[in-house]
């Protein structure tokens, strides 16, 4: 794998592990009580795994090895087009869905908004990364011989 | 990426020169091995600029190491 096709599984996994930390907190908020602190159940692995893949990401395959060339930079491009895209597209699909819920008199949480808009900028994370990485071809292998 | 209507002669000119490997020629052409393998595949038409590092790695013309097979061809 090349640096790029190592920082979109960098960022997709670095999205999975927020995506824990964020449930699980919601689940200690308001579902269950944990018997063990949240640091050492949660926080200590994740940082071993940001770490540990920190290192990976940044091991090159040669010395010589460039950051990026113009098919990697052509790559970023797309998958940047096709998070911005699905960006607008879950927006306007958000935004409807509270209406078509509540109805023309209805009300929501004033928090929706800030909710929808941080989430949506959130999942545009993983929408980059796999975008990245169906480009390169599946398991990153790209048709190496 | 769709497979390009420009066929090369990478891998042979790379056996003929010292079975040189996929890195070497990507490290000679400030591109990473993954670009040269779709290169190679036919996956990637690469821009005249690197097309032009490639065919001076091998120490020949352009059109030694990529040919066009359009329709106009």
């Amino acid at each position: 794998m090349n640096k790029t096709q190592k920082s979109a599984v960098f960022y997709l996994v670095m999205f999975l592990l927020w995506a824990v930390l964020i449930t699980y907190a919601f689940l200690t908020m308001f579902v269950i009580t944990p018997k063990v602190s949240p640091t050492w159940t949660l926080l200590v692995p994740f940082g071993v795994i940001f770490v540990t893949s920190i290192f990976w990401v940044r091991k090159k395959q040669s010395p010589a090895e460039v950051r990026s060339d113009e098919r990697d930079d052509l790559i970023k491009k797309r998958a940047v087009i096709a998070s911005f895209v699905s960006a607008w597209i879950l927006l306007v699909v958000a935004s409807v869905i509270p209406a078509v819920i509540v109805g023309d008199d209805g009300s929501v949480p004033v928090i929706l908004l800030p909710a929808i808009n941080i989430s949506i900028l959130m999942i545009t994370i993983p929408i980059y990364s796999i975008a990245v990485l169906i480009q390169y071809g599946w398991r990153g292998k790209d048709g190496e011989k | 990426m769709a497979k390009s209507e420009v066929k090369n002669s990478i891998r042979r000119l790379r056996f003929d020169n010292g079975e040189m490997t996929q890195q070497k020629l990507a490290d000679a052409t400030g591109v990473t091995r993954q670009t040269i393998i779709a290169i190679e595949s036919g996956k990637y038409a690469p821009s005249l600029p690197l097309a032009f590092k490639i065919a001076r790695t091998f120490g020949v013309g352009v059109e030694d190491v990529f040919k066009y097979e359009g329709e106009d061809s």
